[in-house]
Parts: structure tokens; C-alpha cells; sequence
């Protein structure tokens, strides 16, 4: 399992979630998962609506003609039952044709809202992912490190998603719910103010006590979903960890635990979704009754003459037409603020400040000049990584680093690279500080080839050409000949455009790193760093891979991470590291014969082949 | 398959049925109850125009009642038919969690661990939504929709007309979208992957991007996979937003023409209006019911499909069965004994003649192929590793190194000749005992969420502390615990994304160490280490493990070196087997890899 894999089964796992989230009855009473700061990120969202306030405009008009429709069509209804009743058989075509008018009118509009509203969602979170991506391209490499990457990810799915599904299914029935109840509630003060208030008050009680509910099952949906969590994340673990587990016997232990907590979840689950499931039969029955007390009091104030029989009539249609939207609207509130809560999670990743690119442009190509001096780093405060280092690397020297695992070999190269920053001293190129340079321009005059081979998911041309997309047919054969590539390119399918899938993981080891090191070599930098692989690669195609990184070096300033003898031996500087700081450096002979940490070293290692 | 799940909970799946008939009755009366209220009361229709209060208090009091009986009904059909649908979720769930443990590799292999995961995960739980919306949503549909069939044809027969043009009509719209939404589910989830496997490969991959410069190009790669993800998402959208429309059209086209072919009837005299009201209540009430139907459906498809994935899982045999068992004699009881006798001296005088043999692994002619692959990955080997011997295993990637181990545990079976370890047959063991007896450290260390001493002892959950940080220390693993923050009390964060490929590696061998098994076997489980430290941990090895039989895969000489003997591993063939300088000076493809990573000429 590489570490794609695991990424994308992270990924996996966070959309099952979800799912599991949406069962049958878990619309009503779900857990909601609250934003922090509402208003800001609500207002922040309405940013984005703005930009597509033409869309916005035409939905909006589609509902108030889509609420005309579903209000008058039912007045022509019964204006023909009417005329049916009242044998005018005549008029009855006449009252149908209006009603069907009506009804097509509102269906056509309903046709248009869903389209329009799938095409704004799509738009919004197109450019809601768009906006998300170009940050995170530009975030300093200490943000994706320190955070975890299924996270990032699910930013950009789930978070974005369900923006995507307020917009598209809630935004028109929003607006629809307003503007019923607004009308309706218009209407009903209009005939009469006390039953009106009446009606109100009664659907407005049914609510409360509903939030009141809500409030109390809504701990049993929060603990059903941290079981849910752990439940879901036993099985990604022991899945993925298979292997060890039946090589260590766990299967038994593992699964009296798993049936323990699928047994809560089922037992958290089943009144969980039963309370949830509930909440549609106590809502019926509280609109029951408050339709009872209106006809009550409607019928008492009738017969003290307050008002005329058929305003009753009215508001027991209204008292309906009031309480639907409020429901509605007190759904959809979950809903929005679900969304809100990842918009949230959206807006902290854009707000996190995006490297600075500013700084000198590199206008010709670098002499390849290197300068530490006296650098102190620490990635976490107070745990130094790298302690007073300096170093100078003439032009067209290599340099290997050598030391054991921790010793700082990898930070040196991060910093050179301005993946991170140094605390104190200065790292200068060709007499520059680093600090003050264009980072790109910086970048630009550095080859990397590192241990774990980044492939991505395209052809094998544009994966060479990464650098340099318009490169000629004939400087990439050249440099694809040079670099021993010819050979991992002759045994694929299609030659160069052969469709690396999986970030290239159809690609054996040895192969990815030829692929790099190709790669490197057609972006023609100045200075090059190596991260030589520790990993196992089979003997003949390693030998392809020396002579390619032979050639990948010639005439370069290179800083190497060094674990093959035979890279040490060739370079023209040897520092060995330990804890952050140089411990010796020197050529091969020189440091053996000082007999010090790498002579140990080369003892531990190398004498017993070489006797 | 699934079903046989169903047959424990029967009864209370009927209950719940039954409860929702009677909560679907309320539903049903209840309105006649408020036409009552209004006619009778309100409007006093018997009373010459004046509202009767009696009737309205009366009738009222006796609605809320029914209401609340129907309610009762609706909160008992939701307690019954969640008992039903969790418990069988639940069993269902168990079952593929036991039978996914129990698994043998070849058989994880076909399914790929990521289709495991979402086959217990999501696929349990669609299953278990669709037989919970079975047992609710389609008692009620059919409720609605053969009451109001019955009433309906009971009315006027012209009526019937309506239906039988509009219903076909649903049922041709139903189709058309899913014939055309499904393909477009596949590829919306195409593309959801394609656009998530390029937002992982730039985070996973930031430094490269970075160093080459490209980020604008990567935001262009982006854009498309973007770009081409609305644009499915969109059709999708469009196409279950035009469902519900399209049907209200239907269904308000039906309800005119109801009203019209009733004035016709009224007017002739062969029906009364009241029937024609009756009759579009009716017809809402069976058109309602098939929209309800049709979002069934849906969901349905997806609950066989999830069920048809689970039955896979539920009818796999592991074909790696228990073996009758080695008599106590060589059985783990003693190995306890002499097991926990740590130190190597004693060790020696303690291993009696019985115990001499507990160690040695043999091969007898062994030949493997990979289930389901026609490809011979080992031909005809045959080794014989003695008790407390150490033995490299040398060779190109893929040559069959890793598959020579893989048999010994019996992660696999050989397809022909026989793999022995302690002079028994690994096929006669039982599963547990075997792999009791052998510390296998796999390629990718494989680490818990759980602190680094958890992941340690978790062979040997009793150890104790000193035993722990033996185990660790023999390891090279105790420096960099101790300068965790809370030494070996860190937990080990996500697939032990907090440690470094060295660091995962060192742990899993410490859990190897601390096993005390007889055979320790390391399958290129040293690749991170630097030199130094292998070195080091070889040395231990060699030192403190002196009776255990140790099995080493490697890639580089230095690892290897050291080694009693060293077989060199060819296309699933050993080549040869010997000491270093016997291989150097007779075997050429040993000498061919010696000079590769040593250099022109070796060292002086």
C-alpha cells in the first residue's frame, strides 16, 4: 500500500461517514454541526453569491412566479368544482383551462429553478474549489506537512459538497418558504388580527416544543456519530493492518473489540434513528391540535359574530399554508448551517497566509554559489534541528551528506529550498541572501530528485517535460537517452504517452526514480539536490540509475543526501552530520584517516565488503 | 443470502408493518374527521348556516385521540422497525468483519483492502437503509396507493381512463432517469476520483511542484478536472431536479382532466359532485404514492447492489483452514516456558533435545503460484534453514523473495512440495499455533493507532516493561522513543504519519523481538534504516538472538553480508546459497550486485 493509497482510502472513509450520517430518518433532529463564527463566514459566502447575482435575480423571479402558480391554481380548482355544483357546466372548461395554465406555469418554473440552481451550485463551488486549489498550491510546505492531507482533501469534496447542496436544493424553497409565509401571514392579520395571532401562536408552540426535543435526541445522533467515527476507523486500521494482524493472531482480540463497539453503535443507533423517526408522528399530531383549537375559537367567534363562517374556512387552509414553510425553513437551518460549518473549514484554508514569491528576479542562471551561514532552525520551538551550520560550496562542486537518521540531512535541503525558513543566520546563493530573492526565480535554479518519487497522473511526456512543456522532440530524446530513460520508456505500452495512472504506481521503484531524475535533468538547474534512495531497486536497473544520476550531475553544484558508498566516495566534500550540526567534513581519505565519527561509520559498513 | 439475515427479527418486522398499517389509517381517516369539523361544525351545513360549537368540540377532542393513536402507531413502527433494520445491519456487519479477519492474504488481495473497508463500511449501511425504507416506506406507499386504486374504481368508471394513461406515463418518466442517471453516477464518480487524485498528488507532492515551479500549470490541470466535475455534477443535478416537476405536470394534467370528464358525467347525470372531489383526492393519493415508490426504487438499486458486494464477502471461504494440530509435545505450552526465559545462556542448557528442532524450516520442493495468477512465481525450492541459523535472502525485486517467506506463516499455501517448521508440516499446525511460533516483520510496517508501547507488546500483550524495552532497545528503536514527547507513551498518530520510514520500521521489529518466537523473520524491514543503525541492530541480533532462526530479505550486500548463508534468488529459483566470500568467489550474479552498489572496482 503506498502512501496514495492510504490517502485515498482516508478519503473514502470520510464520504462513508457522511453517508452513514443520512440515514433513513436523519433529516430531522441530526446532529448540526455549528459554525463558529456565523455571521462573519455567512457573510463572507454571500461574497460568492454575488458574483453570480444574475442567476440569483432569475431564480428569484422564477419563485415568485412558481409561488403565484401553486397559490391561484387551487382557487380556479375549486371555482370549478363550484361550477360543477352549481351545474354551470359551461364554465367549467373555462375555470380548467386558467387552472391548467396555472399549473404549467408552476411546473415550468419548477423545471427552470432546478436547472438554474444546478448550474449556479455548480458555478459557486467550482469557483469555491478553484479559489481553495490556488491557495493550496501556494501554501508553505510546513502547512501540508503539519496537516493531515485526507483532511485538506475533504475540504475541497465534502465541505465544498455540501455548499453545493444548500445551494442547489435549498435556495429556491427558501425563498419560496419566505415569501408563503410572509403572504401568508399578510393575509391572515388582513381578515383578522386575533385569530390571526391565534393561528400564529399555535404553529409558533408547536416549534418550540419540537426545538425542545430536538435538543434532547440530538445527544443521542452526537454519540451515535463518535461511535460511528470509531467504528469506521477500527475497520479502515485493521483492514489496511491485515497482515500484521494475522501474523501476530489478533483476529480474535480485534474482533471481541469490533462487536463491541458495533453492538453501541447499534444500540446508540436504534434510539437515536427511534426518537428521530418520531419527530414526524408528534409533529402531526401538534398540527392536529392546533388546527382543532383554530376551528374552536373560529367556531366560538363565529357565533359571537366576530367574524363570517367562511374566513374560517380560510385560515384552516392558512394555518397549513403557515406552518409547511416554517418546517421547511427549520430544516433547511440545519442544513445551512452544516454547510456554513465547512464553508468555515473552507475560509481558514484560504486565509492561511500563501508563501511570499516577492523578492530580487534571478535574471540569468546562477553560478551555483552556496553559502550556510551559521544557520539555526527549529521546526517546533525548542526543539533545535539545526545548529549554527555553515558551509560554503564552490561552483560545480558536490557536496555528500552523510550521518545517521535525524541528523538534519533533510532540513539542510528544506531550507536551502525555502520549504522552511531558518530561524537565524543566512543562506546565501551566489552572494545573495535566499531570503530576498523571487522564490520562484530561486526554485527555478534548483533540481530535486527525491527519495520518495512524486509521479503524477499523466503521460509519461508531460511528466518529463514537467518544467518545460514546449520542450523539442529532439532535446527530450536526447535527454531522455542521456538519463537511461530510454529504456523504462521502451518498455511501456505507448512510449511517451503512455497514461501514468495512480501517480505512476503501475511503475516499478526504479523506474519512478529514472523517471525523475529525467525529469530533473530537463528542468536544467544550476544547482541539484539528491535525495539518494535507500530503497531496495533490482541490481541492473540501479546501475541504470547511477549512470543517470552521473549525468544529471555533470558540471552541477550538487548537494547530496548521500547512502551509497560509491556516491560518497565521488564527492568532492564529505560532511558528516550529527545532531544538526557538521561533525567532520573532508574527502573520503582525508576523513578516514582522522579516524573519527565517519570513520566508524565507514567501518560499520563498508570495511567488511571491502576485504 | 442476505435475506437469511431477516429470519431472526421476522416477528418484529411484521410488527412494525402492522403498526405502520395502522398509523397509514389514521393518515387516511383523519382528513374525513376535518371535513366533519368544517362541514358539520363550522360551516353548519345540517344547522341552516350556523356554526355548531358542540360538534366542532366533539368531533375535535375525538380527532386528537385517533391522531394521537396513529401517532403512537408511527413512534411504535419507528422503534420496531429500527430494532429489525440495526440489529440485522449489525449482524451483517459482524459477520464481514469476522469473515474480512479471518481472511487468507490471497483473498484481501482480491478484494483490495480499500473494497473491504467500503464493504463494511457504506455497503452495510445502504443494506440496512433499504430494509428499513422497505419495511417503512413501502408498506405505506402500497397503503396509499391500493386505497385510493380500490376507492378510485369503486367511483365512476371513466375515471379509470386518467389512471391508466397517467400512471404509465410516471412509470416511463421513473425509467428514463434512471436509465440516464446511472451511467451518469459512474462517471460523476470517475471524475470525483480524478479530481481528488490531483489535489492529493500537489499536497503529497508539494515539494516537487514547488521545486519545478508548475504551480500555475497544476492549477491549470486543476481547472479541468474541476471544470469537467460540474459539468457531470451538474447534468445529475438538472436530471433528479427535472424529476419531481416533470411528475407535479403529470399529475396536475391528470387532476383537469378528472375535473373535466366529472363535469361531463355530473352534467349526464351519472355521477355527483361530490365524487368528483372525492376522486381527485383519490388520484393524488395513488400518484403520490408511485413518486414515493419511484425514490424507493432508487434507493433500492443501490441496497441490491450493496447487498450483492456483502454476499461476496459472506460467502468466501478462507482456504487456509487449521491444520488437526501438532501434539503438545512440540506445542506452544512449552514454548512459553522456555520463552520467557530470556536469557541466551540459560537458554542454551535449557533447549533440550526436544526443543532442538523448533527452529528449523524447510523447504521441500517447493513450487507457488499466486492464487489466480497462471504465472509460476517459485519453482522447486529447496532449503533447510537450521535452528538459530541466520539466512539472507538476496535477488532482484519481484524474484520471489518475499513469496518464499509469505509461505511460512501461511499467508499462503504452496501449490506443490511442502514448507516445514520445527519438522512438521506447516499445513498440520493449527493457524494460531503456527503463527505463534514465527516473528514475520512485513515491507510496510504496518503500525496501530495506539502508543508506540502498545504497538510493541502487542504480540505479547503481558510483557512487561523491561521486557518492552528490551525488545526495544535490541531494536535501535529505544533512542528515538525516548526523545518522543512522551517516550513510549506517544501515541502513534494515522498509519504513523508521526514517525519517519526508519523509526515505523524499528518499531515493528522491536514487536517482532519481544514476540520470542522461534523463527524471526525480516522482509526487507531495514531499507529505512542507515548503515549505522543496521549494523548495529544486526549485531544485536546475532548476539541476543542467538537460538532464533532468522530469515532476512534484503535489497543491499551490507545487509546481508553477515549472514550464515546467503541465498541468492533468481526468477524464483535460488541460484545459489553460501557465506559471502563463498558467493563472491563462485557465484556471478552475487558478485553483479556486490559491484553495483559498491562501485567500479570495489574498495581498496
Amino acid at each position: 500500500m503506498s502512501q496514495q493509497g492510504s490517502g485515498a482510502s482516508s478519503y473514502k472513509s470520510t464520504t462513508v461517514q457522511r453517508g452513514f450520517g443520512r440515514g433513513p430518518m436523519a433529516g430531522r433532529g441530526a446532529p448540526v454541526e455549528k459554525p463558529k463564527d456565523r455571521k462573519k463566514t455567512l457573510i463572507r459566502l454571500l461574497g460568492y453569491f454575488l458574483e453570480f447575482r444574475g442567476e440569483l435575480a432569475a431564480l428569484m423571479i422564477l419563485v415568485v412566479v412558481g409561488v403565484v402558480g401553486t397559490v391561484l391554481a387551487p382557487r380556479y380548482q375549486s371555482s370549478a368544482i363550484d361550477a360543477i355544483v352549481g351545474k354551470e357546466f359551461d364554465a367549467v372548461p373555462h375555470f380548467l383551462l386558467i387552472m391548467l395554465a396555472m399549473y404549467l406555469l408552476y411546473g415550468a418554473s419548477m423545471l427552470a429553478q432546478g436547472y438554474l440552481s444546478a448550474v449556479l451550485s455548480q458555478k459557486m463551488t467550482g469557483k469555491i474549489r478553484s479559489d481553495l486549489f490556488s491557495r493550496i498550491v501556494y501554501l508553505p510546505i510546513s502547512y501540508t506537512d503539519a496537516n493531515s492531507h485526507g483532511d485538506l482533501i475533504s475540504r475541497m469534496t465534502n465541505d465544498a459538497d455540501n455548499i453545493s447542496n444548500v445551494i442547489s436544493q435549498s435556495i429556491s424553497s427558501m425563498f419560496s418558504g419566505i415569501l408563503t409565509l410572509i403572504g401568508t401571514v399578510m393575509m391572515m392579520l388582513w381578515y383578522n388580527a386575533a385569530l390571526g395571532l391565534l393561528t400564529c401562536s399555535t404553529v409558533i408552540l408547536t416549534l418550540i416544543v419540537t426545538k425542545i426535543l430536538t435538543k434532547y435526541m440530538r445527544r443521542y445522533y452526537v454519540r451515535r456519530q463518535a461511535l460511528l467515527g470509531s467504528l469506521n476507523g477500527t475497520v479502515e486500521e485493521m483492514v489496511t493492518n491485515c497482515r500484521t494482524v494475522t501474523a501476530y493472531n489478533l483476529q480474535d482480540k480485534v474482533i471481541t473489540d469490533f462487536v463491541k463497539t458495533a453492538d453501541d453503535l447499534t444500540r446508540t443507533g436504534i434510539i437515536a434513528e427511534t426518537i428521530g423517526g418520531s419527530m414526524g408522528p408528534v409533529m402531526n399530531m401538534f398540527n392536529n391540535v392546533s388546527f382543532v383549537v383554530v376551528a374552536v375559537f373560529g367556531a366560538w367567534f363565529a357565533l359571537q359574530g366576530y367574524i363570517s363562517v367562511g374566513v374560517i374556512s380560510a385560515f384552516i387552509i392558512y394555518a397549513k399554508q403557515f406552518s409547511r414553510p416554517i418546517n421547511e425553513l427549520a430544516q433547511l437551518y440545519g442544513q445551512i448551517l452544516t454547510a456554513l460549518a465547512g464553508a468555515e473549514r473552507i475560509f481558514a484554508v484560504l486565509d492561511e497566509a500563501p508563501e511570499d514569491l516577492e523578492g530580487e528576479k534571478i535574471t540569468e542562471d546562477a553560478e551555483g554559489v552556496i553559502e550556510f551561514k551559521n544557520v539555526n532552525f527549529s521546526y517546533v520551538p525548542g526543539k533545535q534541528i539545526i545548529s549554527d551550520f555553515s558551509l560554503k560550496i564552490e561552483s560545480g562542486k558536490k557536496i555528500a551528506l552523510v550521518g545517521s537518521t535525524g541528523s538534519g540531512k533533510t532540513t539542510i535541503i528544506n531550507l536551502l529550498m525555502r520549504f522552511y525558513d531558518i530561524d537565524s543566520g543566512e543562506i546565501l546563493l551566489d552572494g545573495k541572501n535566499i531570503r530576498d530573492l523571487a522564490l520562484k526565480d530561486l526554485r527555478n535554479q534548483i533540481g530535486i530528485v527525491l527519495q520518495d518519487t512524486v509521479l503524477f497522473s499523466d503521460t509519461v511526456r508531460a511528466n518529463l517535460t514537467y518544467a518545460q512543456p514546449d520542450i523539442s522532440e529532439q532535446a527530450l530524446e536526447n535527454a531522455v537517452k542521456r538519463t537511461r530513460c530510454d529504456r523504462v520508456i521502451r518498455a511501456l505500452a505507448d512510449g511517451y504517452d503512455t497514461v501514468l495512472s495512480g501517480s505512476g504506481a503501475g511503475l516499478s521503484q526504479g523506474q519512478r526514480q529514472l523517471l525523475a531524475i529525467g525529469r530533473a535533468f530537463l528542468s536544467h538547474p544550476q544547482i541539484l539536490i539528491l535525495d539518494e534512495a535507500t530503497s531496495s531497486v533490482d541490481t541492473r536497473t540501479e546501475k541504470y540509475i547511477q549512470d543517470g544520476m552521473a549525468q544529471l550531475m555533470q558540471g552541477r553544484t550538487c548537494l547530496i543526501i548521500a547512502h551509497r558508498l560509491s556516491t560518497i566516495r565521488d564527492a568532492d566534500q564529505i560532511i558528516v552530520m550529527d545532531h544538526g550540526r557538521i561533525a567532520e567534513s573532508g574527502s573520503h581519505e582525508a576523513l578516514l584517516e582522522k579516524r573519527g565519527k565517519y570513520y566508524d561509520l565507514y567501518m560499520t559498513q563498508f570495511a567488511g565488503l571491502a576485504t | 443470502m442476505i435475506i437469511r439475515y431477516m429470519e431472526k427479527y421476522w416477528y418484529i418486522a411484521i410488527l412494525a408493518a402492522l403498526f405502520m398499517v395502522g398509523e397509514v389509517s389514521v393518515d387516511l381517516y383523519q382528513p374525513r374527521m376535518m371535513e366533519v369539523i368544517v362541514d358539520n361544525g363550522i360551516l353548519g351545513l345540517n344547522n341552516g348556516g350556523v356554526p355548531d360549537l358542540s360538534i366542532v368540540t366533539s368531533v375535535g377532542i375525538k380527532m386528537i385521540l385517533v391522531v394521537i393513536l396513529g401517532g403512537l402507531c408511527g413512534v411504535l413502527c419507528g422503534v420496531f422497525s429500527n430494532l429489525c433494520a440495526q440489529n440485522f445491519g449489525n449482524d451483517i456487519r459482524k459477520d464481514c468483519f469476522r469473515r474480512i479477519m479471518h481472511f487468507s492474504f490471497s483473498q484481501t488481495d482480491k478484494f483490495s483492502v480499500g473494497s473491504l473497508i467500503t464493504r463494511i463500511t457504506s455497503d452495510v449501511t445502504q443494506v440496512q437503509n433499504m430494509i428499513q425504507q422497505l419495511m417503512r416506506g413501502f408498506v405505506r406507499c402500497m397503503m396509499f396507493f391500493i386505497a385510493g386504486s380500490i376507492a378510485l374504481v369503486s367511483l365512476d368508471a371513466d375515471f379509470r381512463i386518467v389512471i391508466a394513461v397517467s400512471l404509465p406515463l410516471i412509470l416511463v418518466e421513473i425509467g428514463i432517469v434512471l436509465w440516464k442517471a446511472n451511467p451518469l453516477f459512474d462517471l460523476l464518480q470517475r471524475r470525483l476520483d480524478r479530481m481528488n487524485n490531483v489535489v492529493q498528488e500537489n499536497i503529497a507532492g508539494a515539494r516537487v511542484v514547488k521545486s519545478f515551479v508548475q504551480e500555475e500549470r497544476e492549477e491549470e490541470r486543476f481547472e479541468k478536472s474541476n471544470q469537467d466535475l460540474m459539468d457531470t455534477q451538474r447534468r445529475v443535478l438538472v436530471l433528479i431536479a427535472m424529476m419531481r416537476p416533470v411528475m407535479n405536470i403529470i399529475l396536475n394534467i391528470a387532476t383537469v382532466a378528472i375535473i373535466q370528464i366529472g363535469a361531463f358525467g355530473v352534467q349526464a347525470g351519472r355521477t355527483a359532485p361530490g365524487t368528483v372531489m372525492a376522486a381527485v383526492t383519490y388520484l393524488t393519493q395513488i400518484l403520490n404514492g408511485m413518486m414515493m415508490l419511484a425514490m424507493l426504487f432508487q434507493n433500492l438499486t443501490r441496497g441490491i447492489t450493496s447487498s450483492k458486494r456483502l454476499k461476496e464477502v459472506l460467502t468466501s471461504e478462507s482456504e487456509i483452514r487449521d491444520g488437526a494440530g501438532i501434539p503438545a509435545r512440540a506445542g506452544t505450552l512449552e514454548k512459553k516456558e522456555s520463552g520467557s526465559d530470556k536469557e541466551p545462556a540459560k537458554k542454551i542448557t535449557a533447549g533440550s533435545l526436544r526443543n532442538e528442532n523448533r527452529g528449523r524450516v524447510t523447504f521441500r520442493n517447493v513450487s507457488f503460484s499466486y492464487p489466480g495468477h497462471r504465472t509460476q512465481v517459485l519453482h522447486d525450492i529447496c532449503l533447510d534453514i537450521a535452528p538459530g541459523e541466520t539466512l539472507a535472502l538476496i535477488g532482484e525485486t519481484g524474484c520471489g523473495k518475499s513469496s518464499i517467506v509469505n509461505l511460512i506463516p501461511r499467508f499462503y499455501d504452496a501449490a506443490e512440495g511442502t514448507v516445514e517448521v520445527g519438522g512438521h508440516d506447516v499445513r498440520e499446525y493449527k493457524l494460531e499455533d503456527l503463527r505463534s511460533r514465527i516473528a514475520i516483520v512485513l515491507q510496510k510496517s504496518e503500525l496501530f493507532s495506539a502508543t508506540i508501547r502498545e504497538n510493541i507488546s502487542i504480540g505479547r500483550p503481558d510483557a512487561s516493561e523491561e521486557e518492552i524495552r528490551e525488545a526495544a532497545r535490541n531494536a535501535q528503536a529505544e533512542e528515538f522513543i525516548l526523545q518522543q514527547r512522551e517516550g513510549y507513551d506517544t501515541f502513534v498518530a494515522e498509519a504513523g504519519m508521526s514517525l519517519s520510514g526508519g523509526q515505523r520500521q524499528r518499531v515493528a521489529i522491536s514487536r517482532a523481538l519481544l514476540k520470542n518466537a522461534d523463527v524471526l523473520i525480516l522482509d526487507d524491514a531495514t531499507s529505512a534504516l542507515d548503515f549505522g543503525t543496521e549494523a548495529a541492530l544486526q549485531k544485536k541480533l546475532r548476539e541476543k538472538y542467538r537460538d532464533v532462526t532468522k530469515i532476512i530479505i534484503a535489497q543491499r550486500i551490507v545487509s546481508v553480508q553477515n549472514a550464515d548463508r546467503i541465498a541468492v534468488i533468481d526468477d524464483g529459483r535460488i541460484l545459489d546459497c553460501g557465506t559471502h566470500d563463498e558467493l563472491m568467489s563462485r557465484c556471478p550474479a552475487y558478485m553483479a550486485i556486490y559491484e553495483s552498489q559498491l562501485g567500479e572496482g570495489g574498495a581498496a
